[in-house]
């Protein structure tokens, strides 16, 4: 190849990505502009510059305060510990849940096991509407309604399929070898399990876990239903409020939207690295 | 390990706080909610300090979301003592008995007649009035000196603007807004008797009306809340046809943003009748629960109180509904005196289901998509399609036979099995394995499984929340054959999935290419930046994305979206003007609205897939390839692709399914805009669920219906994936 | 240091028959291998006496204890993988020393035995790597000191130089011998290699389609094949076979070609039909030879040459010492030293 080819062909591979990057970066610029602008003149922005910059949305959203009997609290602040414990939470209980039965689904031959994964897959492709109204009724029998206890398990039995397809195939991946050397080696099938496999498919388990916390963090139609107590929401909650039928407050919602996105932008940031290997040994590899 | 055990411990901590607090003092207190918001939230806030009985536990919920959240949570005796909500809601809350009598709390004589009317029902009273709003006539003194008497006048006054004024905003396309204009040529949106009253002569006049003002540029298309807002505060419209609620936008700390005054709507010219907007009675209403208890009825005595109108008309100029708490405020007069000019509106629950077919009619004809007879007679059979009563009871004699049958048939075949060894054999060495699933399977079972089939079983049944029977496969009847109408009519089930086949092929096309793609280039053996390439080209799938929809319908608003502008600076380049387009009013346009936005969040999973894919594909086979004298493309085409391709099916797989089922995209960007043409099976179930009546069967066999197509479609991709599979070997 | 005892050991995957009851007796200190063809159960006897798979019917004993229904853990036995199957996320001395945790040996125990075995095995320098971070050979030497350091009375190799290249294979053959005769145990080692086989085992166990063709000392089953299968499958290059019929004190091969019985030979009724197996190393060129040889082919080893050619119809390796062999075309006459007789029915050795 000739240099001046090599150097083309660099030129264009870097163009095409660069235009990638501006559709992947332009709405999120776009919504942190709107977030920061003061005016309220309805005119097309096109560059993704806040007009009359202003923290004045942010500090409201971020501030944003309660009064819980007679002491005022700083709603928004329990509001966001709110979605992160009950995301984390969720990944927890969902990762817990979905390891041994992953497991077992990679390593032993058992009756009914064709016909669970089957069902696994099924609960996939029910859309939920349906289901959303038996499961209230489940929760309120349990006295789970309006506790972030019920919705944590609403989240997390609903992440367990995927999470238990993710790692089935993460299991599947790491040679039989190594168990049977750490059973050789003196370890229970138990501890050949926690002590070789687990830290083993760890990236896998991180990913499945990643995916478990966003699932939990951004919903909302669910939590919405739920919880009745502004000291229980979730930030997705509290953000409906700005972008109602009839009154919408795009600046607050954005200043809002930007601060919800924060927390899982970093988690993926930190997580993108495994993100690959996640993957490449995951559940969408059959 | 450590760090593991903290973060345990917070987990712990932050769990028990809130639930001990809220175990010892939640009982004795009143639960309120409300969907207020800005002025009149403080006021309320004001008010609840002047207040000396039991504290007050206030949530305030959207008001789109208030009504299916008391639906859902006061039949279990959840959710609140007392809530605030307009009147009309009434007749459907009184249906479902999530209402009762308020008793000592109203006031005998307090009120003026039509809120009296609006919350009585079977001369009973069901709620407490607060507050009345409507629409009035908000007039800028600045560019208008004298006002015209009628509409006709104000439609002339437009040629004395200046340029880029209106002369008039208001939401044009929207039933709640026209309905004014209707009353003014004797129409009406209900009926007395329940039918459709947006049809006939009468609708067509007030059509015509708006027609005229449109073509004339009097007043700006496709305006919503916000925009007639945004027009009056600036001072580019001359007059705003809208409630109490833009009042308190314009005020700001330094007094009103324009100079303005209220008054009563005018007079229609060409009926001689007049403008009389919808009045809402927001009312203070109490759950069976709370209306048992003397303190909450206390409650909802004092926020109905002389001093707290005068306290909300003073903070949020809310019009009261007492006769005698007049306010000094002209503003505030203003609405009073419209609220004695207004029509109230019905408390039939009927009236839930008009909207939706008179608000799309609306639309469709002001768009000038469909003649305005045609229009308005399909509105029609749309309502009453929704009205339409639930199918004929029947016997479930045949399902549980069925049922019978097959469970006796499977017990059978069990018996039959569990007697022979080889079985005993298979039992016994899956017991160690089942220990390790036990708990998946309880807890996916109950939570999951057994709401899906309980939502199945459902499908099976009909009639309103309340009156539920058994109604055998009449749902699914109903859904195939498009309740009777053509099978290709907008709405149908046959349309909404040649829609939703459409959407979902061009998405996943949409992400397996650009996934492709960016992938390919990712995983380059050089490649300067590779890092920062990938964390920038991920972030869409780190967006939420219903803030990724929301984000993206704001880019393609009409007014101050990030498109328009770039179609208009473009126009601008080129030296002509491009009007802005209304993406959501033609079905091409809106429907790419919602596929660039999904395709924006999707396509960084599949591209994270492909470089998962391609670090699998042996270097030696492409060495062997160029070796063979294979082009790059050659190579890529016939090596490369063959082999990632078995590990990118089962992606593309969960891809589609997802897609399939993608609710928040198309119900949050387009909204199903314009008319349902772009609702997908799953936004189509959702919305017969909680917007139309609360036919859950109805739902329900939509949602079944959804399941059976995936499951074939999955079982044909998994063929296709095996065949693939089998081609490249293991 | 166990003597280890299999009584019909039978394993079945379903309707599979896998194992085919196996009974044999390995004594204390032994070195066995055991031999065949990919498939034919080695493998899957070996996880069977380890204990990673379950034996269907039968019993395994060590040293007089039954150990049949025992877990791995409980058989005191150490085995090195054909993957080594180390611990990727552990360092080398961790792979080494988990064993012993498992064991909760005392950490000064534990640190002597690592470092005594890594000085033993030359991998002192790797022990605070990664399994990732190392070359193939150091890896196989890894999964050694892993099974070394416990010190069990069994050891056992899964085709633990099938991922090595050749030369470094026939240095590891010779370690391996020479730790088994250092350490004591009693030692399984299974392997598709005839040369590994013959080289290391002082028990040899053939095993063909889950059934025990032969057991016994390299050099008996190499000199007396108990049937056709053994025959072919050890010794190299593989024994050739004839159609044949006993006439008299002769074999007549299909070509009318008689060839005399060597003395040794069994006696066999005259007239029967057989298969006669000749050992590529079993004859001699002699002008006086009976079997005229068309040569094919000649490939030069150095010591030896391998000449390929025709017998009648049949094709025929014989193997000469030095290093000039015939030329293509040539037609030799051989004399056989020593040949075997098999029924053509059964495969079974006539003796």
């Amino acid at each position: 190849m000739t240099p001046l080819r090599r150097w083309l062909q660099a030129f264009a591979v870097h163009g095409v990505l660069l235009v990638g990057v501006a559709f992947a970066l332009y709405p999120v610029l776009w919504v942190a502009a709107l977030a920061f602008s003061g005016s309220n003149a309805p005119e097309p922005r096109v560059l993704p510059w806040p007009s009359e910059p202003t923290l004045a949305h942010l500090t409201e959203v971020v501030g944003a305060t309660a009064d819980d009997g007679g002491e005022t609290i700083w709603i928004f602040g329990r509001q966001l510990l709110n979605s992160l414990v009950v995301g984390a939470a969720t990944a927890l209980v969902g990762v817990l849940i979905a390891i041994p039965t992953a497991y077992a689904l990679a390593r032993f031959e058992f009756l009914g096991k064709r016909r669970g994964m089957g069902v696994l897959l099924a609960t996939q492709m029910f859309p939920a509407v349906a289901s959303a109204i038996p499961l209230y009724l489940i929760l309120e029998s349990a006295g789970l309604l309006n506790t972030r206890t019920g919705l944590v398990l609403c989240y997390a039995s609903t992440a367990v399929p995927f999470a238990i397809f993710q790692l089935r195939a993460a299991f599947e991946a790491i040679p039989v070898d190594l168990e049977e050397a750490a059973m050789v080696d003196g370890a229970t099938r138990l501890g050949a399990f926690v002590r070789v496999v687990l830290p083993v498919a760890r990236p896998a388990i991180a990913v499945t876990s990643l995916f478990a916390f966003m699932s939990a963090y951004n919903e909302f139609i669910l939590a919405a239903t739920l919880l009745d107590d502004s000291k229980m929401f979730t930030l997705p909650v509290m953000l409906q409020r700005f972008v109602g039928e009839y009154d919408a407050r795009w600046e607050a919602f954005a200043a809002g939207a930007l601060v919800v996105s924060l927390p899982v932008m970093g988690l993926f940031y930190v997580a993108q690295r495994h993100l690959v290997e996640g993957l490449a040994s995951g559940g969408v590899k059959g | 390990m450590r760090p593991w055990r903290w973060l345990v411990a917070v987990l712990v901590a932050t769990w028990l706080l809130p639930a001990a607090a809220r175990a010892t003092d939640r009982d004795g207190r009143i639960r309120l909610w409300h969907a207020w918001r800005g002025e009149e939230e403080a006021a309320l806030a004001e008010l609840l300090e002047s207040w000396d009985g039991p504290t007050v536990e206030v949530l305030a919920v959207p008001y789109d979301a208030l009504s299916s959240k008391l639906g859902s949570a006061i039949p279990f005796g959840e959710g609140p003592d007392i809530f605030v909500d307009s009147h009309e809601r009434l007749g459907e809350y009184h249906r479902r008995e999530l209402v009762a009598d308020v008793g000592d709390a109203f006031e005998d004589g307090a009120y003026v007649g039509e809120a009296v009317d609006a919350v009585t029902i079977d001369g009973a009273r069901f709620g407490v009035p607060l507050s009345m709003k409507s629409l009035a006539l908000y007039v800028n003194d600045d560019l208008v000196a004298v006002v015209p008497g009628d509409l006709e006048g104000i439609a002339a006054l437009a040629e004395t603007l200046p340029e880029g004024v209106v002369a008039l905003a208001y939401e044009a396309n929207n039933a709640y807004a026209h309905a004014a204009i209707l009353h003014a040529c004797g129409g009406r949106l209900l009926n007395d008797d329940d039918s459709f009253g947006f049809v006939g002569p009468a609708a067509e006049t007030s059509i015509d009306v708006v027609l005229d003002l449109l073509d004339a540029g009097v007043v700006p298309r496709e305006a919503d809340g916000a925009l007639v807002t945004n027009l009056f505060r600036s001072g580019k419209a001359a007059f705003a046809m809208s409630g109490p609620w833009l009042a308190a936008d314009l005020a700001t700390p330094e007094g009103d943003a324009v100079r303005y005054h209220v008054e009563p709507l005018p007079l229609l010219a060409r009926t001689r009748g007049r403008l009389q907007p919808l009045l809402t009675v927001e009312s203070a209403m109490l759950s069976p629960s709370g209306a048992a208890r003397p303190e909450v009825r206390r409650f909802a005595a004092f926020l109905a109180s002389s001093a707290a109108a005068a306290r909300r008309a003073e903070r949020a100029r809310a019009v009261t509904a007492r006769t005698d708490t007049p306010s000094a405020d002209p503003i505030v007069r203003a609405f009073a005196a419209q609220g004695r000019a207004a029509v109230p509106m019905s408390t039939r629950p009927a009236m839930r289901a008009a909207w939706e077919p008179a608000n799309k009619a609306l639309r469709k004809i002001l768009r000038g998509d469909a003649p305005v007879t045609e229009a308005l007679v399909e509105a029609e059979h749309r309502f009453a399609m929704v009205m339409r009563p639930p199918p004929p009871a029947r016997s479930p004699t045949i399902l549980l036979v069925v049922i019978g049958g097959a469970l006796m048939f499977g017990a059978v075949v069990l018996v039959q099995r569990a007697r022979t060894r080889a079985f005993r054999e298979q039992v016994r060495r899956s017991i160690p394995a089942w220990l390790w699933v036990a708990h998946a399977v309880f807890v996916v079972g109950v939570l999951v499984v057994l709401p899906l089939l309980v939502g199945t079983a459902t499908s099976l049944f009909g009639g309103p929340p309340g009156d539920v029977h058994y109604v055998g496969a009449a749902n699914f009847v109903d859904i195939l054959t498009a309740r009777g109408g053509p099978l290709l009519a907008s709405g149908s089930f046959w349309l909404t999935l040649l829609v939703t086949v459409l959407w979902t092929v061009v998405n996943v096309a949409l992400h397996v290419g650009l996934g492709l793609a960016f992938g390919i280039l990712l995983a380059r053996p050089v490649l300067r930046m590779r890092a920062m390439y990938r964390v920038l080209l991920i972030i869409p799938w780190a967006v939420p994305n219903y803030v990724t929809a929301l984000a993206w319908k704001g880019m393609f608003h009409r007014q101050f979206g990030a498109v328009t502008g770039a179609t208009m600076a473009l126009g601008d380049w080129l030296g002509v003007t491009i009007e802005p387009i209304a993406w959501f009013s033609r079905f091409s346009t809106a429907f790419t609205a919602n596929v660039a936005t999904n395709a924006w969040l999707g396509f960084p999973f599949m591209m994270v897939v492909t470089v998962a894919a391609l670090g699998s594909v042996p270097k030696d086979v492409l060495e062997a390839a160029e070796v063979d004298g294979a082009s790059r493309w050659q190579r890529f085409r016939h090596v490369t692709l063959p082999m990632i391709g078995p590990s990118l099916v089962p992606a593309v797989m969960l891809g589609a399914i997802w897609t399939f089922n993608m609710f928040n995209v198309v119900f949050l960007v387009s909204g199903g805009d314009p008319d349902g043409t772009t609702d997908i099976l799953v936004s189509e179930a959702y919305r017969w669920a909680f917007t139309r009546d609360a036919q859950y069967g109805y739902a329900a066999a939509y949602a079944v219906l959804i399941f059976v197509l995936l499951s074939g479609i999955t079982r044909g991709l998994d063929r296709i994936g095996a065949a693939a599979k089998a081609k490249v070997g293991p | 240091m166990v003597e280890i005892r299999l009584r019909a050991v039978s394993k079945r995957f379903g309707d599979t028959v896998v194992l085919d009851g196996i009974d044999a007796c390995f004594p204390d200190r032994s070195f066995v291998v055991l031999v065949g063809k990919s498939g034919c159960g080695k493998s899957t006897l070996l996880r069977c006496i380890a204990g990673l798979e379950e034996v269907t019917e039968g019993g395994i004993e060590f040293g007089g204890r039954d150990v049949t229904r025992l877990a791995p853990r409980d058989r005191d036995v150490a085995m090195v993988f054909q993957s080594y199957a180390l611990y990727p996320h552990m360092t080398v001395r961790r792979n080494l020393a988990f064993g012993l945790e498992l064991r909760k040996e005392k950490r000064a125990v534990i640190d002597a035995r690592v470092a005594e075995v890594a000085k033993l095995l030359e991998i002192e320098h790797l022990l605070d790597r990664h399994p990732r971070a190392l070359s193939g050979g150091q890896r196989q030497r890894v999964a050694m000191g892993r099974a070394i350091v416990r010190r069990p009375a069994v050891f056992m190799f899964d085709e633990p130089l099938s991922n090595l290249d050749p030369t470094l294979r026939n240095t590891v053959r010779v370690d391996i011998r020479r730790m088994h005769d250092d350490l004591g145990a009693t030692t399984i080692y299974v392997t598709h290699d005839q040369v590994e086989a013959m080289t290391l085992a002082d028990v040899l166990v053939v095993l063909d389609r889950g059934v025990v063709q032969q057991i016994g000392a390299p050099i008996d089953v190499y000199r007396n094949p108990a049937n056709r299968f053994v025959a072919g499958f050890v010794g190299s290059p593989a024994m050739n076979f004839l159609d044949g019929r006993v006439v008299d004190s002769t074999v007549e091969l299909a070509g009318g070609v008689r060839v005399p019985l060597p003395e040794g030979t069994p006696a066999v009724a005259a007239g029967k039909t057989v298969v006669v197996g000749i050992r590529p190393h079993d004859v001699r060129r002699d002008p006086d030879g009976t079997v005229a040889f068309v040569v094919e082919l000649v490939e030069t080893l150095g010591s030896h040459v391998h000449v390929h050619g025709r017998v009648g119809d049949a094709v025929f390796v014989a193997a000469f010492e030095g290093h000039t062999g015939p030329k293509r075309g040539e037609t030799l006459s051989l004399v056989v030293d020593r040949l075997h007789l098999f029924d053509p029915e059964t495969g079974v050795a006539l003796r």
